[in-house]
């Protein structure tokens, strides 16, 4: 018989003690039933240490156990004793950040004329807006000491806040005045006071932050803003028992240790990074996923959410505890790959590490399929490559050499197992990316502008955020509204460029001089603060209210006073030519990723009028100083779309689809084509209208004339077949090409449906004017479709000349109708061009258009889709109109319907005609 | 040709045929969906107003099942059969013996209220029938089948010892509401199972009576009455459970009515060769209302402050728990049974009916279970657990004599007796199939899967967590 379920009594144990104290008194009662449960429950609870790991001792820079000589611990020494730590610190862009890249301020390709590297050591960001100066600069906003200060709260340590730009250590520079890299910036004075590196130390990359289960990064954080770089890998051990803080000293724990001075075995927690540890710069990671998930601004300190309101959680969004519109509904996780038990290192795994390492194909002889010669686990455990898979992002342009060498979202899903339904499938994956359906929305708000021209009181800029209706007395109570991420082209790593989503944010700043730097934020506190009140001058301009006060709305620069104003007094500051400069800095969305039941499958979310792909994003309710931003230079979006603002003063961007090669059915239209088709299918509907009526008219005053009439067999079974079934197939393709030209008209029919009974009735019809075509030259009955050149003007003349006169009169038709000849010279020649012009044309820009998934190369240089479409809608208006001109001219027969008739039985009753008419029959 | 007017109806035909078969057959569909679970409930024949047709007045109930059966001939016959009527199976032979055993309330034991022999007038006050007073009841006469119990729609029904309905009950006026039984009907004894609401099963109790939707979908959202899924013929109602029934009778199912593809993700229609469908739809029991999940029974017969969820004199020490996470267990639909007069080991905790199945058992898969523990009374001697008489003359409850209690007990039960009595840890297994959440509710891949998973895996019998180990396949290289 099976044991006791522990567990279930361990859990009731625990329930138990978290009575009521008067309840618990009378619990005791069963306190002998539970007390050998407790003693089990106590045993099974054990220390997070990985067993695997051995022990070691901590060691400071000298290689010492810092048990003896007190000093901040070394990673590099430390975790050097096993692992190829200088290798590891060597090859990590999260070290680097861009400071082997540095360049002259200008040339990094950002288009700013400031930044001097790729990475966040030297790339200027509105968001942060502090500039790390150049050696160059007489006017220093950050120097390399402050950097780390500020900066190092994102950053790993080693790189920069190791190395001087020369290469040398920090702390062997020798100090030379104004030198930015041994000087910080004195925020009283604003002169540079020399920074003693050998007092603060330095940063080494700090490997505890990423491999510790529970490292702690606001110790570390604090420690660096207080300038005690060398402390910061200390720091992060604090609250593990192995160190502790005591006044402003730090004491390493002995009883953490063994005798021999290493770690105790239950003390070596070190593991690979969990996906808490990345979010500890990259963004809002929720890894325990009972508590509902909740933020506290529309800006939380997590980067990625800052900047595009991605969270990583597996938890329902229904379950969380944000104030989401129809938050009720929204049953689908936060992230499907959270919610599946993906961690970030499963994507974003060591490029070196054997689990994950493969070849790519083009790098593999033709003849091996695998290659099982690779580093094995020993090998890698020692120089594990701290390089990291990563995809491409908008505003990640930090070791490009590494782009996309993360596992696609192909790489890992089937796409053609699950987009059976989808048409086109291959013509939509290379027009859009996975993550423009699977990331349909942001549930939550994202950064939407930042405004450093003007600054609140507190010191900082104006922001808005999109995903949010307004800021509410406390957060909780704004509702969050979904927003919509705007879709941009974007470089797959092939060379080829889809769709996927991002968010836009838009910066105005102050800049100054030649070449251009951002205004310091001392400076612009300066300009604007008296201590913490409003300098009076910007109180009398902006205080549109006089309460003394200025709110947002009043916190704008929208007329020319304002922008005198504040450019005078940076000016009078000492800043040479102070202008707004404004710019909108693209962020690629990629994760919040959602199953496919979540995804966007409707057809008319993008073939439609209102179609998502160029549906404008606001970019900002605002325009300081009436500068129209530009994007960002390395980015995405500049050439794809346009920026415009409204009256009201509201920004926005559109994407063009023409700007970006895209012709999407059912919204893109050529409004000239459709005018000329609709001129010519109308015009010829008036004509006929006309010539009818006029008909009609003339006949009345008319005695009917009474032709002497014969039955003759005009047209065989099968030219009545194929006719007919032609006239089936051409009503429908137009039909049904009308609803896939304009969807949101015919909202009745499914767009994915009649785009596949187009297909198959356009098949039906070439097959079936192909079997024609052959029954025709076969049998020799294509004679009647030639015009012969003999007397053919003469005789087109003649036919010309009875509809426009003979028909009123009621004479008799030019010529006689005959089975050998049915057909009049007009007829004729518009057949002629019909078979050999209208008819091809319409059916190549169809097979063309089909074809655009099938032979992608070939469509585009036929000119693609934004060529072919508008060739094939033109076709089809003159298709229709001499739809029109041909049924009508059926009823030119003496009676109206006779013509008609005789395409159904075959039998038509044609004129004997008694005068000699000019036949080619008689040739 | 030309005699044969309608020739062009034909070719038009034809025509169509040739434009429409390709459409057919080339566009594509959406994949066939699941089949429409409503499909599946009964349909119900109008209801009848008895008003006119019983007018009774009866003296007992055994007047009203008379004038039932004037119409119903059958009714009465049919209902004993069941085992509504008898508390006892067909003869089952369990592994490990001799002979065939019937199984039932009416010989089992549990550990709540521990068994029924010597117990019939408390315990049969669920019986549906009249008059269960001891072991010589006579389940041969049909007038002695309650009717009304499962067919009154006036709530003002009730049951009083050995079955009897209460003396205030106006039988003229329940017999004339008699309609198909609703939950309060079903619910007035199995909402109460272990004496009181909640008690029992965890996934049992009266916030199913008007329940909303986060409470049990079926009940809630679509409003199902208890014989819609356990449908009924002549009476015989199906669904059983291990507590009183050892083996499998698989006829109720959730596929029952969730025929097909149910669920759009292929990774989830990939758990269910290993995992029962209730063990994600129903990630909590007990959601409204606590039940028993520990009764120690040794600490009974003191004077104590008493709380009906905390400590009762005649019961001892109990601990509730509401929204509490299930066990999980292999399970192919049987148990074993402890039999009376099985011997225990009472150093360790008896199961009194552990489910059947392991990782290997390619019927078997994971479910959810409400798992009650309890300190019962045994003969430290036999080592036999003790059927203590609790009720009436001589009953524990009025005497808190355990050793009477024991000895009276044992006698009825007809097991021996020492005449010690000690107390042994024994467990049950209830399968946990009510309460079922809409599926936006339903557990998620970490719930089980991860660091923080609920699931023992290694106890379960896999290497590791199979998400990452690998599955039964891979562990016990079965294919199903």
């Amino acid at each position: 018989m099976a044991h006791l379920p522990w567990s279930s009594a361990r859990k009731l144990t625990i329930a138990l003690w978290a009575r009521p104290k008067r309840r618990r008194a009378r619990l005791l009662a069963v306190g002998t039933l539970l007390l050998g449960l407790l003693l089990i429950a106590y045993g099974t609870a054990s220390a997070q240490s990985n067993p695997l790991h051995p022990t070691f001792p901590l060691l400071d820079q000298d290689g010492q156990n810092v048990l003896s000589s007190g000093q901040p611990v070394s990673t590099m020494t430390t975790c050097g004793a096993c692992h190829d730590t200088a290798f590891i610190a060597e090859h990590s862009f999260h070290a680097d950040v861009g400071l082997n890249a540095l360049a002259e301020p200008g040339e990094t390709g950002s288009g700013r004329e400031w930044d001097t590297s790729p990475g966040l050591f030297g790339r200027w960001n509105p968001l942060t807006y502090r500039y790390l100066s150049p050696a160059i600069d007489e006017r220093v906003d950050l120097t390399t000491a402050e950097w780390i200060q500020l900066f190092g709260v994102r950053h790993v340590g080693g790189g920069p806040a190791e190395t001087a730009q020369s290469g040398d250590k920090l702390t062997d520079l020798p100090l030379v005045a104004g030198d930015p890299e041994t000087h910080i910036v004195d925020p009283q004075t604003g002169r540079l006071v020399p920074w003693d590196w050998q007092a603060s130390g330095t940063v080494e990359m700090n490997c505890f932050l990423c491999h510790l289960p529970e490292p702690n990064n606001e110790a570390r954080i604090e420690a660096l803003h207080d300038g005690q770089f060398g402390w910061a890998s200390t720091a992060t051990l604090l609250g593990t028992g192995l160190v502790d803080r005591v006044g402003d000293q730090w004491q390493w724990n002995e009883t953490a240790f063994d005798e021999d001075g290493q770690l105790l075995e239950s003390n070596v927690t070190v593991q690979g990074p969990s996906s808490a540890n990345c979010a500890q710069c990259h963004g809002l990671v929720q890894v325990g996923s009972q508590t509902p998930l909740a933020l506290d601004s529309c800006a939380p300190d997590q980067w990625s959410t800052i900047t595009t309101g991605q969270i990583v959680s597996p938890q329902r969004i229904a379950d969380s505890g944000m104030n989401i519109s129809s938050k009720e509904d929204l049953g689908r996780s936060w992230d499907v790959h959270a919610e599946r038990i993906l961690e970030c290192t499963d994507c974003h795994y060591s490029l070196n590490n054997p689990v994950y390492y493969q070849e790519t194909d083009d790098s593999q002889p033709d003849h091996l399929i695998f290659d099982p010669r690779r580093i094995d686990l020993g090998d890698y455990l020692y120089r594990p490559l701290h390089q990291f898979a990563k995809g491409q992002s908008a505003q990640g342009v930090l070791a490009p050499e590494l782009d996309n060498t993360l596992r696609r979202c192909e790489s890992c899903h089937s796409i053609e197992a699950t987009h059976e339904w989808l048409p086109y499938k291959e013509r939509h994956m290379d027009a859009v990316s996975c993550e423009s359906c699977h990331i349909p929305k942001m549930h939550a708000p994202a950064r939407q502008y930042v405004d450093w021209t003007v600054l609140q009181a507190d010191g900082t800029a104006v922001a808005g955020c999109r995903g949010i209706d307004e800021e509410g007395e406390t957060f909780s109570s704004v509702l969050i509204t979904p927003y919509e991420p705007v879709l941009l082209p974007r470089d797959s790593g092939d060379g080829s460029t889809t769709l996927a989503p991002h968010n836009l944010l838009t910066s105005w700043f102050w800049i100054y001089g030649d070449p251009a730097r951002p205004v310091p934020q001392r400076d612009l506190q300066a300009a604007w603060l008296d201590g913490s009140d409003y300098h009076p001058e910007i109180l009398d301009v902006f205080d549109a209210n006089e309460d003394g006060q200025l709110d947002q709305a009043e916190l704008v620069i929208d007329d020319n006073e304002k922008e005198t104003l504040i450019a005078a007094r940076l000016a009078a500051l000492g800043l040479d030519d102070p202008r707004i400069r404004g710019e909108v800095q693209p962020y690629s969305i990629n994760h919040n990723v959602t199953h496919g039941e979540w995804a966007t499958k409707e057809c008319s979310t993008c073939h439609g009028e209102q179609s998502l792909i160029t549906q404008p994003i606001q970019l900002a309710d605002r325009l300081p100083g009436q500068n129209m931003p530009s994007f960002v230079g390395d980015g995405p979006g500049a050439d794809s779309g346009t920026l415009y603002s409204t009256d009201s003063g509201q920004l926005y961007y559109q994407l063009e689809t023409d700007e970006t090669g895209l012709y999407i059915l059912g919204y893109d239209s050529v409004d000239l084509i459709d005018l000329i088709g609709s001129i010519a299918f109308l015009g010829t509907l008036l004509g006929v209208v006309a010539h009818g009526g006029l008909r009609f008219f003339t006949a009345r005053r008319r005695l009917p004339s009474q032709p002497e009439l014969r039955d003759v067999y005009m047209y065989s079974v099968y030219e009545r077949f194929w006719h007919w079934l032609q006239t089936i197939v051409i009503l429908l393709l137009i039909f049904t090409g009308l609803i896939i030209h304009k969807p949101d008209h015919f909202g009745l029919f499914s767009f994915s449906y009649v785009v596949q009974v187009h297909n198959i009735l356009a098949l039906i019809l070439v097959v079936n004017a192909a079997l024609a075509a052959f029954y025709h030259l076969a049998s020799g009955e294509i004679q009647q479709f030639l015009p012969r050149p003999r007397g053919f003007f003469d005789q087109a003349f003649a036919q010309a000349k009875y509809y426009l006169q003979g028909i009123f009169r009621g004479q008799e038709h030019p010529f006689e109708k005959t089975p050998q000849r049915k057909m009049n010279p007009l007829q004729q020649v518009t057949y002629f061009a019909i078979l050999n012009i209208l008819l091809p044309l319409q059916t190549l820009t169809g097979l063309f258009m089909w074809g655009a998934q099938r032979w992608p190369d070939l469509v585009t240089s036929l000119g693609g889709l934004p060529f072919l479409a508008p060739l094939h809608t033109l076709t089809a208006w003159l298709f229709a109109s001499f739809i029109v001109m041909h049924v009508y001219l059926t009823t030119t027969g003496h009676e109206p319907l006779v013509n008609i008739k005789g395409m159904i039985t075959g039998w038509d009753e044609v004129e004997v005609h008694h005068r000699e008419s000019p036949s080619p029959t008689t040739d | 040709m030309k005699d044969f007017k309608y020739i062009w109806v034909i070719g038009l035909i034809v025509t169509l045929l040739i434009v429409v078969v390709p459409i057919a057959l080339f566009v594509s569909r959406e994949a066939d969906a699941a089949a429409d679970p409503y499909a599946s409930l009964p349909q119900r024949v109008p209801h009848v107003d008895h008003t006119d047709l019983l007018p009774g007045p009866y003296e007992t109930g055994s007047d009203v099942t008379r004038a039932c059966l004037d119409c119903h001939e059958d009714a009465a016959h049919e209902v004993t059969q069941t085992v509504h009527w008898t508390w006892e199976s067909e003869p089952v032979l369990l592994d490990g013996r001799d002979q065939p055993l019937t199984i039932g309330k009416k010989n089992a034991i549990n550990n709540f209220c521990i068994g029924i022999q010597g117990n019939w007038t408390g315990c049969t006050r669920c019986h549906a029938g009249y008059g269960w007073e001891d072991a010589a009841f006579d389940f041969s006469n049909q007038e002695n089948v309650d009717c009304l119990v499962c067919h009154e729609q006036t709530g003002t029904y009730a049951k009083s010892n050995a079955g009897y309905p209460a003396s205030e009950v106006d039988l003229a006026s329940v017999a004339q509401s008699v309609a198909t039984p609703t939950r309060t009907n079903c619910g007035s004894c199995h909402f109460n199972g272990g004496g009181g609401n909640a008690v029992k099963h965890g996934d049992l109790d009266g916030s199913l009576f008007f329940p909303t939707e986060n409470v049990d979908v079926h009940m809630g959202r679509v409003g199902l009455q208890c014989v819609d899924c356990h449908q009924t013929e002549d009476h015989q109602i199906q669904g059983h459970l291990i507590s009183v029934s050892a083996t499998d009778h698989s006829e109720l199912a959730c596929t029952n009515c969730h025929q097909g593809t149910v669920h759009s993700d292929q990774r989830i229609t990939s758990h269910l060769d290993a995992v029962a469908c209730q063990t994600c739809h129903i990630p909590e029991g007990a959601v409204r209302q606590p039940t028993k999940m520990i009764w120690d029974w040794s600490t009974a017969g003191q004077d104590l402050p008493e709380d009906p969820h905390v400590y009762l004199k005649i019961k001892g020490s109990f601990v509730y728990e509401e929204n509490f996470m299930p066990e999980y267990a292999w399970f192919n639909g049987e148990a074993d049974r402890y039999i009376l007069g099985d011997e225990i080991d009472p150093s360790t905790t008896t199961v009194l009916n552990p489910p059947q199945g392991n990782i290997g058992d390619p019927q078997a898969k994971i479910w959810p279970f409400k798992v009650h523990l309890a300190r019962q009374p045994y003969d430290p001697n036999y080592n036999i657990l003790l059927q203590p008489k609790t009720v009436g003359e001589g009953g524990y409850w009025s005497e808190f004599d355990w050793e009477l209690a024991a000895r009276l007990g044992a006698e009825a039960a007809g097991i021996p007796y020492s005449g010690e009595v000690d107390f042994a840890e024994t467990s049950m297994y209830w399968v946990l199939s009510h309460m079922v959440v809409p599926s936006e509710e339903a557990l998620q891949c970490y719930a089980c899967h991860g660091e923080d998973g609920r699931m023992d895996w290694e106890a379960l019998g896999y290497y590791g967590d199979p998400m990452r180990w690998g599955g039964r396949s891979q562990t016990v290289g079965l294919n199903n």
